[in-house]
């Protein structure tokens, strides 16, 4: 699959009149989404792949080919995206480890403990966008599969990916036809934490989040994604449907192709 | 307006002036009033107006005609008779200017030769070298009194004139602005009224510069999403006017009907026709009926076109849904003023189901735009090639599965009533249940679903109703389940029957049965085999008491051919007796026949009348002994 | 009878500035008549008319100021004039032609007819006298001026809304509409001599660019003026920096 993007920088005073704009636009109500997401490195030459992955039993067979196709390719820093909600940080974390043992007390109804054990996990692997300006948008291989949930990083080991830092991204989404529009900003975790080294496996509070653009600025992101990056009608179609989108938005904002190198995910 | 306006604009003079020519008004008004206020169309015309009122006086165009009969094409040919007259103007002006300008010009190309050149025209510079005038100071006499006075009655003449026609102009203007700051007013009033109903007041995407009011759904199918949408505009005397373009400005709607054994039965209610005083907020009302009700309709046969093999037909305004064999429905769009044809409507029984079904459509198209937005919002699948289908609505289909499951469950239901009242006829004790509809539970709804969603659900799944109940001998029992699919094949109702019969353990009925009659016939057929094994059991345990009793030796029934409803008795002489049980849903007959051996089961018994009979009726009222008391009747027949 | 002297030439010479000008604008209004169908936009025919009045203004003025000059000055063809070809006595007649056009002395005649017919009511006892005409004409322009000034004939309130204060007004807009109002009556205090002629012209500029834009009011116009209590501040990191961090976790500032 292939993905064609078009970014722009929202100051954080313009956030609240973009997003009543773009509800205007897309004639909906703006989905909250709320992710962790874990940068993962390559640390091994491909082509030393070892398919028996403990820990992936959860996945189908055909699955499990792509994602070996996906991460030995060659070296590069890959994502692995898990959704979350707002309650799940500062929850405590469940006792046995399972989120259905539902524990009698009153006062942990109310916020249910965040498991780290069930989180559900996505591997989002991009490639560097395309070189050559031919068209004015941004354009890269992509490809997604669904992770084992719960502890990623030895199935990741597996793979020979190491683990690097991990953020959470808070925004809201729209869709607009075929475009998918991201209005999202970087959270950081607190600094200081001890858990440097994995994924944590709870939550901080929500309001020690802090943003990594200090002045709560947002990125917008229009996407839209192309079965087949071969087909040049659809890759075409796919940028004039953007171009459409950035010609409505432009007295709003300027949504533009990234710097091919800022979104370079190879592994040096 | 100009008689309350206090500015004295006006000198008193006792004839009306009369207008000016164009090009010296325009010269005139600007150097005394700045720039005009206005030119435009309605200028011109208010010009046109005027020029009817002049005095006979004055001698120029006669010709024009006052400006309310003047139609469209009139209006086209004095504008351009106007705008020749300017043009002729600007012409002229513009040559005696180059006259001047060369007079200026000539007699200055002897002092200034090659500056004056410039501004000479060609033709002079052809005709006259430069330097060819002369010019000298003289002293001329004084103009006389008269020539002065002249000058002054001229100059006083025009400046009244211009006044004139300046404080009416402006006067003019003023009462125009006063109305249309009126009419302004009162539409934007409106347009304020009609948003605060409410109702989005946007933009015309194609017309900029005009609102328009969104009434229709956003979820419907582009054609009529699009439909939903209308200029606001303003009326004469600013009224609020609603322009739905070529859009029908009839309201429609959806007619549902019964149609019951070939006669009309029942009829759905029509929207009441607006009343005369129609308001906007009225208007908007009846333009977001119509669009909803002619989307319905188009969404009806859209979807009527994919049952076909249900027996579903279309004509170009009219959907047919058989249901049973009695009953088709039948919808169409019509005028909501329409008369009703009452002279085809044969009864208003079934008024309340056409009145339910068509409120039934309406929840469920507006059900699937709301799973349209469900859809439309929900992260797009990746562009290819391969073009979203979108399913027809489902519409049609659920009305016709509950109303053909209804259908089916009423017969079961009677049908059951008739066999029980014939076995209660005959003295056997057993009951059924009826739990129709047993699949819709609205306590299932899944609480991330809004209620309203949930509850649509509930009538677009597989509707499921079960029948249970004990036979005649202890143990056994049957349950039929009714399942019928609205959506997904195989459409239509399916009988699933089981039984629980402890002295035939192997015996299951056929699973998914369609037909009724193989339904009712595979349902007969188990009370049968039922009767048969409880006269069986009824002989073998009366049959240690019968022993008791001296004399009277009963017979001891073998249940030999039970599919068949025969069971035999061998006595002990060696005389064999048959008795055969028939049921149906009438009746249940129960016949003895005396046979010599035990095979002669055949054509002996067929020919020979029956030795003893009886048969029992759910209707009957008069005594008759049950079944059992016929058995044990017959088998003491032996001696 | 004298020849001109240099002043008298830079007269004449300024009377033929003048009349390029006003040949100019009567073309172009020409062309422009000419060019569209059926009529040029009123707001260009306004300008153009405009323009045209300010020329014969001019002209007008500068006749009557050298008034004495012009009125003696007579023109005569100087011995060099060919005028043995009749085609250039013809030429030379229209140039030098003193008696008005018909249309004009038309005109004349209708105004003389108008004027004589005013007299005449007034001996009767009717209308006004023409010291009373006099001082209208004398004291209506000013009055006019000062009503007109008093209108506000452009911005974005009424002077309803004005004195009630315009923080008040609710437009329903997120934009903040200038009110620039104090400054024109301040401009058009000091500019006495032109100021009805100034500010009617400002009103159309005004309206001009107001017809063009219609209802639209656009997005960037409101994101530029955000509403009071939001602080304005442009982000810090820039959006490359954003990504890469997004891809690599690359800290921004540290690479």
């Amino acid at each position: 699959m292939h993905e064609l993007l078009l970014f722009a920088s929202v100051p954080a005073h313009q956030h609240h009149e973009l997003l009543q704009q773009l509800a205007g636009l897309t004639a909906m109500q703006p989905r909250h989404r709320l992710e962790r997401r874990l940068i993962f490195k390559a640390y091994r030459k491909p082509g030393l792949m070892n398919t028996r992955v403990g820990a992936s039993q959860d996945l189908q067979g055909l699955e499990l080919q792509r994602l070996n196709k996906m991460l030995n390719g060659g070296m590069f820093y890959t994502q692995v995206v898990g959704p979350v909600a707002e309650t799940d940080f500062g929850a405590k974390p469940s006792s046995s480890g399972d989120a259905h043992v539902s524990i009698s007390g009153l006062e942990d109804q109310s916020s249910p403990p965040y498991s780290y054990e069930d989180q559900p996990w996505k591997l989002e692997f991009r490639d560097i966008p395309e070189a050559g300006t031919r068209s004015a948008v941004t354009a890269r291989l992509m490809a997604s599969a669904t992770l084992p949930k719960g502890d990623i990083t030895s199935p990741m080991n597996a793979w020979g990916y190491s683990f690097i830092t991990e953020y959470v991204v808070e925004g809201d989404v729209f869709v607009l036809n075929d475009i998918v529009i991201f209005l999202h900003r970087v959270l950081l975790y607190p600094t200081g934490a001890q858990e440097s080294h994995g994924p944590r496996r709870q939550l901080p509070a929500y309001r020690e989040l802090s943003p990594l653009e200090r002045t709560g600025s947002y990125v917008l992101q229009a996407a839209i994604t192309v079965q087949d990056g071969g087909n040049q009608e659809m890759m075409r179609t796919a940028s004039q449907h953007l171009f459409g989108l950035r010609e409505q938005l432009k007295s709003a904002v300027r949504l533009e192709q990234a710097d091919r190198l800022s979104l370079d995910t190879r592994a040096k | 307006m100009s008689d309350s306006f206090s500015l004295p604009l006006r000198p008193l003079t006792e004839k009306r002036d009369h207008p000016d020519t164009l090009p010296i008004e325009i010269a005139q008004i600007n150097a005394r009033w700045g720039s005009f206020r206005d030119i435009n169309e309605e200028t011109l015309r208010a010009k046109i107006e005027e020029e009817k009122n002049r005095d006979s006086w004055s001698d120029e165009d006669e010709t024009d005609k006052p400006a309310e009969d003047v139609d469209t094409t009139e209006q086209r040919e004095q504008l351009y008779k106007r705008r020749a007259e300017i043009l002729q103007f600007a012409m002229q002006a513009h040559m005696e200017a180059l006259f001047a300008l060369d007079f200026v010009s000539l007699l200055l190309s002897k002092h200034t030769p090659r500056q004056a050149e410039t501004s000479m025209s060609s033709f002079l510079k052809q005709v006259a070298p430069l330097g060819s005038l002369n010019a000298e100071i003289v002293n001329p006499p004084p103009k006389s009194d008269a020539a002065v006075q002249d000058v002054k009655t001229v100059s006083r003449g025009w400046r009244v004139q211009n006044f004139n026609a300046a404080a009416n102009k402006l006067l003019n203007s003023a009462t125009r602005l006063e109305g249309e700051v009126a009419s302004e007013t009162k539409y934007w009033d409106e347009v304020l009224s009609v948003k605060e109903k409410g109702w989005k007041v946007c933009r015309l995407p194609r017309e900029r510069q005009a609102l328009g009011v969104q009434y229709g759904f956003l979820e419907a199918t582009p054609i009529f999403r699009d439909r939903g949408l209308a200029a606001l505009r303003r009326g004469e005397n600013g009224s609020l006017r609603l322009d739905k373009g070529l859009a029908p400005q009839k309201t429609r709607t959806v007619r549902v009907r019964v149609k019951h054994r070939g006669q009309l039965t029942g009829c759905s209610k029509l929207p009441e026709s607006p009343p005369d005083t129609v308001s906007v907020e009225r208007t908007i009302l009846q333009a977001r009926d119509t669009v909803y009700e002619e989307e319905l309709f188009h969404e009806l046969m859209r979807e009527a076109r994919i049952m076909g093999s249900q027996g579903v037909t279309t004509r170009q305004n009219l959907v047919r849904l058989p249901i049973s064999q009695e009953q088709e429905i039948l919808l169409d769009l019509v005028d909501a003023d329409a008369p009703a044809d009452d002279a085809e409507t044969e009864s208003t029984e079934h008024d309340v189901l056409a009145d339910g079904l068509s409120h039934s459509i309406r929840i469920l198209l507006a059900y699937a735009h709301r799973q349209n937005l469900r859809r439309r919002t929900q992260p797009p699948p990746a562009l290819s090639n391969k073009r979203r289908h979108t399913p027809e609505y489902q519409l049609l289909r659920p009305v016709m599965a509950y109303l053909q499951h209804s259908a089916h469950v009423r017969w079961l239901e009677s049908f059951l009533k008739d066999i029980y009242g014939v076995l209660r006829a005959a003295g056997l004790q057993c009951e059924f249940q009826a739990a129709p509809f047993s699949s819709v539970s609205l306590p299932r709804m899944h609480p991330a679903v809004p209620k309203v969603e949930a509850l649509v659900q509930q009538f677009l799944m597989p509707f499921e109703s079960t029948f249970s109940g004990n036979l005649v001998t202890p143990q056994s029992s049957f349950r039929v389940k009714i399942r019928t699919n609205p959506v997904t094949p195989p459409f239509g109702s399916l009988y699933d029957i089981s039984v629980d019969l402890p002295h035939h353990a192997h015996v299951q009925p056929p699973s998914r049965v369609g037909l009724q009659s193989d339904a009712a016939a595979a349902l007969t057929h188990v009370f049968k085999l039922d009767i048969v094994s409880a006269i069986a059991a009824h002989g073998s345990k009366s049959a240690p008491e019968g022993t008791k009793k001296e004399g009277e030796t009963g017979l001891t029934w073998e249940a030999a051919y039970p599919h068949h409803g025969e069971l035999l008795a061998l006595s002990a002489t060696g005389r064999s007796k048959k008795l055969k049980v028939t049921l149906s849903r009438d009746e249940l007959t129960a016949e003895t026949y005396s046979m010599r051996g035990i095979d002669g089961h055949g054509q002996a018994a067929g020919t020979k009348p029956p030795s003893h009979s009886q048969t029992w009726k759910s209707e009957q009222t008069d005594s008759q002994p049950s079944l059992m008391d016929f058995v044990a009747e017959v088998s003491r027949e032996q001696s | 009878m004298s020849s001109l002297n240099q002043d008298q030439i830079k007269t004449l010479e300024q009377s033929r500035q003048r009349l390029i000008q006003l040949t100019h604008s009567l073309a172009s209004l020409i062309t422009s008549l000419n060019q569209s169908d059926p009529l040029p936009s009123w707001t260009s025919l306004q300008s153009q008319a405009t323009i045209i009045s300010n020329n014969l203004l001019t002209i007008s003025d500068h006749l009557s100021d050298n008034r004495d000059l012009l009125a003696n000055v007579v023109a005569y063809p100087d011995a060099s004039y060919p005028s043995r070809v009749p085609t250039n006595n013809v030429a030379l007649e229209q140039v030098l032609r003193t008696k008005l056009d018909p249309r004009v002395e038309d005109w004349v005649a209708r105004g003389r007819r108008a004027g004589s017919s005013d007299s005449a009511a007034l001996g009767h006892g009717q209308g006004l006298s023409e010291q009373a005409l006099s001082d209208l004409w004398h004291w209506a322009p000013v009055e006019a001026n000062q009503e007109a000034r008093r209108r506000n004939w452009g911005g974005n309130f009424t002077l309803e809304e004005r004195e009630m204060g315009i923080e008040k007004v609710v437009t329903g807009l997120t934009r903040v509409l200038d009110d620039d109002d104090d400054d024109d009556e301040d401009q058009s205090d000091s500019e006495e001599g032109e100021g009805e002629a100034d500010e009617m012209e400002i009103v159309g500029v005004r309206r001009r660019s107001g017809a063009g834009a219609g209802l639209e009011f656009d997005i960037a116009a409101a994101n530029n003026t955000p509403g009071a209590g939001t602080k304005v501040v442009a982000p810090v990191v820039p959006l490359e920096e954003i990504l890469r961090f997004m891809t690599t976790g690359a800290v921004p500032g540290q690479r």
